[in-house]
């Protein structure tokens, strides 16, 4: 006979931002998300958090400097298609205290773990009418172009890793902080919150969170892709009237 | 207080671009160029992407232009014939360069191609235009008489066929040079994102034998038509002009250009002349150092990639 022990329940994560919209104005400066959330686990095992917000995909375009005849100049530049806008990584601990390769790999927890998707084989393709658009010819040197992207980024504020961004707070109850820098791109954003336990994640929350154009803001953006020549003709009528108006002015005073 | 711009997505402060503008709007009105060739480097250091900054400035410079064109037009020194023969061919430069401009970003030389045209012109012209205005001074102070101006013309501007009369400028000439000269600044207007003044200006007094006094207000006339142009193109066809941008540089912009029109009557013409000549020279070689100093980071993200 088998002992009927009710196996106990398995740990769980639950968390909830407090924003889940931006909105990006004529003031915005960069935002603050905070997260707060719970771990559900009689058990009392150590548990860590590991928190990974991802903003939306934006293919990227990096060229390297190389010297020609004296002059430092662009080699032609190498599209990164599915590298996102905006990636951020908070946990209670480094990363490779928490877990093995394989898992923040699968998750890709962490700045090294990042997928960002070059295609390997080299290809050449048309883009934008303009042909023999190398789209990635990195064989060997593939890692300093991966590197150098994540380096970019990074200075730019748009990647980083916080070793300490996630604080428990009281038995079972986390907090998040992670910074939206004014450059952050527009569009959705996911929150992955992820549980480990014992080197392995045993639970997974995924929360939407929106950054869109408010306002004056949105109105003009919106009438600059819908239609750029109208937009395009108002810009010149407000400056050749501005211009008008100031000498006007300057001729009464 | 601080802006997000909608098209650059960055957030600036305000009032610094007021005050940019307002000083590249007085230097614009002073000495008759646009000021874009100053703007531009300036939007680009401030974290602007450069194609935004390109576009946007051009709109900028035409509002600043507007403002000390009617300025220069009470004083009867604005040739409109000259002005708008030059702008035809501005036109056609306008369209060209456009399509230019959005070539080179396609294939990533867009900076380069930027950088190296800030040194070869700016660097040429103000280092022509030092020597010159410095020569001038020396020999004056010096008690020399100055050099008598050479009024022979070149032989190209009547050998030409379509010779027009210019009365203002007090010239018989084929509207060939003229037009060439638009096309070229209008080119360059689209590149660097700059009116091409000091270009125009010693192009007219060197090239087409313009008299002085008409030379500063045909050149504003013209960079007025041909900016206008090219903000519409740019943002018609890459959409990457940020009206708020250029909004904030030109309330600072129109009443500097004021300011300029009228204090550049206190100066003597070789002063002004050699001060400008040095801050063109600068600008070029602070732009165009990119190209030989190596660089920190060898590699660059290119902006505008997901269109």
């Amino acid at each position: 006979m088998i002992p009927l022990v009710a196996a106990p329940p398995a740990p769980a994560v639950s968390a909830a931002l407090t924003d889940t919209e931006i909105r990006v104005s004529s003031g915005f400066r960069g935002a603050r998300i905070v997260l707060y959330g719970a771990v559900f686990d009689p058990t009392d095992r150590p548990s860590d958090i590991v928190v990974i917000v991802r903003g939306p995909d934006q293919p990227l375009r990096i060229a390297r400097k190389t010297q020609v005849a004296g002059l430092w100049l662009n080699s032609r530049p190498v599209v990164f298609r599915g590298a996102p806008g905006f990636y951020r990584v908070a946990s209670t601990r480094k990363l490779q205290d928490i877990a093995g390769f394989a898992p923040l790999r699968h998750l890709g927890a962490g700045l090294e773990h990042l997928a960002i998707a070059a295609p390997l084989e080299q290809r050449v393709e048309t883009t934008y009418g303009v042909r023999d658009v190398v789209v990635s010819r990195l064989g060997a040197d593939y890692l300093d172009w991966r590197r150098a992207v994540l380096r970019l980024k990074e200075k730019a504020g748009l990647y980083a890793a916080d070793p300490q961004g996630v604080r428990f707070v009281d038995k079972g109850l986390f907090r998040a902080e992670l910074d939206l820098p004014a450059e952050a791109p527009i569009g959705r954003y996911t929150a992955r919150i992820v549980l480990f336990q014992d080197g392995k994640p045993v639970s997974i929350r995924d929360r939407a969170l929106v950054v869109e154009k408010a306002g004056a803001e949105r109105a003009l953006y919106v009438f600059a892709k819908d239609r750029p020549w109208t937009y395009g003709l108002v810009s010149v009528i407000v400056a050749l009237g501005a211009g008008w108006a100031a000498s006007v002015a300057f001729r009464r005073s | 207080m601080h802006f997000y711009l909608p098209i650059a997505e960055v957030s600036v402060n305000a009032l610094l671009l007021v005050v940019l503008g307002g000083l590249v709007g007085f230097i614009s009105g002073m000495f008759g160029i646009g000021g874009g060739f100053l703007m531009t480097p300036v939007l680009v250091f401030m974290g602007i992407p450069p194609v935004v900054a390109v576009a946007s400035e051009a709109n900028h410079v035409a509002a600043s232009s507007v403002s000390s064109v009617i300025a220069y037009s009470k004083k009867r020194s604005v040739d409109f014939r000259m002005g708008g023969v030059l702008a035809c061919g501005g036109a056609i430069g306008s369209f060209i360069g456009v399509e230019v401009f959005r070539w080179l970003r396609l294939i990533g030389q867009a900076d380069f191609a930027v950088s190296l045209s800030y040194l070869l012109f700016l660097g040429v012209i103000g280092g022509l235009m030092l020597t010159e205005s410095v020569g001038t001074i020396l020999r004056r102070r010096s008690g020399q008489p100055p050099k008598p101006r050479r009024d022979r013309r070149p032989a190209l501007l009547y050998a030409l066929p379509f010779k027009v009369r210019f009365p203002r400028s007090r010239l018989y000439i084929s509207v060939i040079p003229p037009v060439l000269l638009g096309v070229f600044v209008g080119v360059l207007s689209a590149v660097m994102g700059v009116g091409g003044g000091f270009i125009l200006v010693p192009a007219m007094i060197y090239l087409l034998r313009m008299p002085a006094p008409v030379v500063i207000g045909t050149s504003l006339f013209q960079i007025v038509i041909t900016t206008s142009l090219t903000s519409v193109l740019q943002a018609g066809r890459n959409q990457t002009v940020d009206i708020v941008l250029a909004t904030l540089l030109l309330i600072g912009g129109v009443i500097g250009a004021q300011l300029g029109a009228r204090a550049s009557g206190r100066f003597r013409a070789e002063e002004l002349r050699a001060l400008l000549a040095l801050l063109v020279l600068v600008v070029g070689l602070r732009m165009g150092a990119d190209l030989f100093i190596r660089p920190e980071e060898a590699f660059v993200l290119m902006t505008g990639a997901s269109r």
